[in-house]
């Protein structure tokens, strides 16, 4: 009986009363439908207390008028768990806003000699109710966890079966008691609107924002320049509130879209077995090559001669890239009377890696800037960006016996012949000799 | 202030020009760039004015620049939790991060664009102020330092690129790298130099691991303080002495620095912010680069063709690609010489005649890096 009383007879009766009276109040009494402002009294107490509570509550409001609005959006919303924990931590954050602005803004009203010439009862009893009210919210909040959540299978349907005229109590009947309380208080608050202050949530500015910017302008000089000033600092205080709604909705959606996901960032990958298989392999592989290098580096300094290919396998279209003394890279051709070509393939324009294929004038090219390289002579082309010669290298072909059988020196001539029967077995060397002079 | 002055004028008829002369000269010039009276909050912050016409578009691409900056130091030192700078593993833990760490493509791409952008607004930046006479005394070192930041700007550009260690990145180092030697034929008797200087940054004969350590170190170290410092010198210089008038006509409007201007900067950072994420998320970096970036790099192979630097360098690069090396060597020792001595030489120009060489400068830049590529071949033809 008492449920029915509270639940069903209270609502209808609030609202009723709320709608019935403000119509009468804003008709009648047009001149006290507004905040009752008393800010020209005492405004730094205003500052700290209206301006947190004002925040806090209007975005705590908003926060439960959306899942009653869009129940199904709401829920799939919150069904990603990131967005879980960033609306419950705004709740409570925003309640605490709340708090801290009711405190100041009671303890003003308490305090303050000013104030409380022009403050009614029916002001004390509003704010005692309205820190009832958040502080019931927070401990909902704290004893059933994730009232966002829930709010969509409980208080929701039970506000829509009042909406739709077939109230249903069975909603909200497990509820625990802070939030039963809580519901009461909304009831009571709602119902209390057109007797006291709280009527000013009717005819909120919000134009404000949209407006062109007004400037009141003086006769009197003296005035002018000071409102010029009030001007700016109005100015800067809508882009102030503009730029800080940009800020929460933005941060809002970061957290939807990317937070938690940065999160994992230190967290780090945890691989799948395969995945982290195929991942050591890779990295073997690289560690593989940097060693291959060093041991290429390491052999040029111990070795007099250095093996570059056997001499069947060189071609003379087709050059092979080896490293010669210097760690630089060089390419080794055939010439037409079977003997090695050897030419250094580090370009003498910018230093890039010359190409191995030779065209049909027996050419190299570079392709950085284009220069086109003799193999005979290590000539750039006319015209061609590198000005200077590719050097040609000097080499020697050991037999299998390890007889030197023909050598080029540095200077380029060149000494012995390879007969066709070593020819299958003959290797080509360069050697320290023809570097170190 | 105005007595000082005086006296530093008369200093030269005396004809007295002794060391012992010049030190009140220095000692005047740096207090007028150093106004110690001026040095507090109420001067640099409360009273401060940023004038309104319609050249003010130009105050905000310093913010921007510094804005892109500080998303640079976020994102880089996030990368800095899997990136390993050595020539086997650089390439796999820059893999890592684009195809395992959650987040990584997007705090990667971030990091691309937005040195990209970063670069961008530093160039704006200084072109407007060019065009804004903001060189003007007593904001000498204002601009010297600025054009300092824009040359540490390009040095991070080019260090960067180098980090991931893949085919096409050693490949364009090395070639930026070889072109200090060219230098050398020029400098006669000091022709060894430039060879020593690559060196020095090589940290080898060639480009190797060595080349990876120091680029990293500076990086991720030795240019981001650099710039740090610098910053603050030139933020300091900006705040002691104002926003420059910027245009030659009187201006009837101003707004206060605080709160007004620095909560539109704000708004703009949001908007920047917002395009940067957008981007980032949607566009990988590497789409616009032609040429395969998630190579690695490998000693062995030859050069891929069509090698070249990221865009920033196109103005630079495809010149010293058509005309003789010379030739650019000497117009860019000028360019430099002129970026700095700025101020001195441009002391009476009007605005208008500076708005003029800013727009040839910038039609000049905007060809050369959209069609860059085009009037090359056209020119080799
Ligand atoms: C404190 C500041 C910075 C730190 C700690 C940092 C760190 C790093 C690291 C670890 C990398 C390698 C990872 C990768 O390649 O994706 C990198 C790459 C890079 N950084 Fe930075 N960075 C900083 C500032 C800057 C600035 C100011 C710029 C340019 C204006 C810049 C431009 C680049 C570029 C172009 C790359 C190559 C991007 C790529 O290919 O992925 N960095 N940075
Ligand atoms: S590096 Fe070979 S042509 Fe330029």
């Amino acid at each position: 009986m008492i449920d029915i009383l509270l639940y069903i007879v209270l609502p209808y009766l609030a609202v009723l009363i709320c709608i019935i009276g403000s119509i009468y109040r804003i008709r009648k009494e047009p001149m006290t439908y507004s905040a009752l402002s008393s800010q020209f009294l005492e405004a730094r107490g205003l500052m700290w207390g209206s301006l947190p509570w004002h925040i806090g509550i209007s975005l705590i409001l908003i926060g439960h008028i959306l899942p009653f609005l869009f129940p199904g959006q709401w829920n799939a919303l919150l069904s990603n768990h990131a967005m879980l924990l960033a609306v419950e931590g705004l709740g409570y954050g925003l309640s605490a806003l709340c708090l801290l602005g009711l405190v100041v803004l009671g303890a003003r009203r308490l305090i303050s000699s000013r104030i409380q010439s022009v403050t009614t009862t029916m002001d004390l009893v509003i704010l005692l109710l309205l820190l009832f009210q958040v502080v019931l919210g927070m401990l909902t909040a704290m004893r059933a966890q994730y009232g966002s959540m829930w709010c969509t299978g409980t208080t929701v349907p039970y506000l829509w079966s009042l909406v739709t005229l077939n109230p249903d109590l069975s909603y909200i009947n497990d509820l625990p008691h802070a939030m039963k309380a809580h519901i009461v208080g909304a009831w009571i608050l709602v119902l209390l609107i057109p007797f006291s202050r709280l009527i000013h949530m009717f005819s909120v500015p919000i134009s404000y924002l949209t407006r062109p910017p007004q400037n009141v302008i003086w006769a009197n000089p003296r005035h002018q320049k000071e409102k010029a000033e009030v001007f700016a600092r109005d100015e800067a205080r809508r882009h102030f509130i503009k730029a800080s709604c940009g800020v929460f909705g933005g941060l809002v959606l970061l957290s939807v879209g990317a937070l938690d996901k940065i999160g994992q960032f230190f967290f780090g990958p945890r691989l799948s077995f395969s995945e982290e298989t195929e991942l050591m392999e890779s990295k073997l592989k690289r560690l593989e090559l940097t060693a291959e290098q060093r041991k290429l580096e390491v052999e040029r300094r111990e070795n007099e001669f250095i093996l570059v290919a056997a001499l069947k396998d060189l071609d003379r279209e087709e050059g092979k890239y080896f490293i010669d003394y210097q760690m630089q890279p060089a390419i080794a051709f055939k010439n037409e009377a079977g003997l090695p070509q050897l030419i250094s393939a580090k370009c003498t324009h910018l230093g890039c890696t010359v190409g191995n294929k030779a065209d049909k004038e027996g050419r190299i090219l570079c392709p950085c800037h284009v220069s086109y390289f003799d193999i005979k002579t290590g000539t750039p082309n006319q015209g061609a960006p590198a000005e200077a010669p590719l050097p040609i290298l000097g080499w020697v072909v050991l037999n299998s016996k390890g007889e030197v059988l023909a050598s080029r020196s540095k200077t380029g001539e060149i000494n012995g012949t390879i007969a066709t029967q070593d020819a299958e077995t003959a290797q080509v060397f360069i050697r320290r000799a023809d570097v170190t002079g | 202030m105005v007595e000082t002055q005086k006296v530093d004028s008369t200093e030269p008829e005396t004809g007295n020009a002794s060391t012992g002369d010049t030190k009140p000269a220095l000692f005047s010039f740096l207090l007028e760039r150093f106004p110690i009276e001026k040095m507090n909050f109420h001067y640099m912050v409360e009273k401060k004015e940023v004038p309104v016409h319609r050249m003010s578009w130009g105050y905000y691409t310093g913010g921007l620049t510094f804005f892109f900056f500080m998303i640079q130091v976020v994102t880089g030192l996030f990368l800095l939790f899997y990136y390993q700078p050595t020539v086997s593993d650089a390439f796999l833990s820059v893999e890592y991060i684009n195809n395992h760490v959650s987040a990584g493509p997007l705090i990667r791409n971030m990091h691309a664009w937005s040195s990209s952008a970063m670069i961008f607004f530093a160039t704006v930046h200084l072109i407007v102020a060019f065009a804004m006479k903001s060189f003007e005394k007593p904001r000498e070192i204002t601009w010297i330092v600025g054009v300092l930041l824009l040359f540490i700007t390009f040095t991070f550009g080019f260090t960067g690129y180098l980090l991931p260690w893949n085919q096409i990145a050693v490949n364009a180092t090395k070639v930026g790298l070889q072109s200090i030697d060219n230098l050398g034929q020029y400098l006669g008797p000091f022709s060894h130099i430039p060879v020593q200087l690559r060196e020095t940054f090589q940290g080898e004969a060639s480009v190797g691991q060595s080349t990876l350590g120091r680029f990293y170190a500076m990086h991720v170290v030795i240019l981001p303080l650099a710039l740090v410092a610098l910053l603050g010198l030139h933020l300091f210089q900006v705040q002691l002495h104002g926003m420059s008038k910027g245009v030659d006509e009187k201006t009837k409007k101003t707004e206060k620095f605080f709160t007004a201007f620095f909560f539109k900067d704000l708004e703009v950072w949001a908007y920047a912010f917002l395009a940067l994420f957008v981007l980032a998320s949607c566009i990988p970096f590497e789409s616009f680069l032609p040429f395969p970036l998630l190579e690695p790099y490998n000693a062995l192979g030859a050069t891929p063709p069509g090698i070249k630097p990221e865009w920033y360098f196109f103005f630079v690069y495809y010149p010293l690609e058509m005309f003789n090396f010379l030739f650019i060597i000497i117009a860019s020792t000028i360019v430099v010489a002129i970026l700095f001595l700025t101020p001195w030489i441009f002391k009476g120009t009007s605005r208008r005649n500076l708005r003029f060489i800013a727009l040839a400068v910038s039609a000049y830049l905007i060809v050369m890096t959209i069609f860059g590529e085009q009037i090359y071949h056209w020119w080799k033809h």
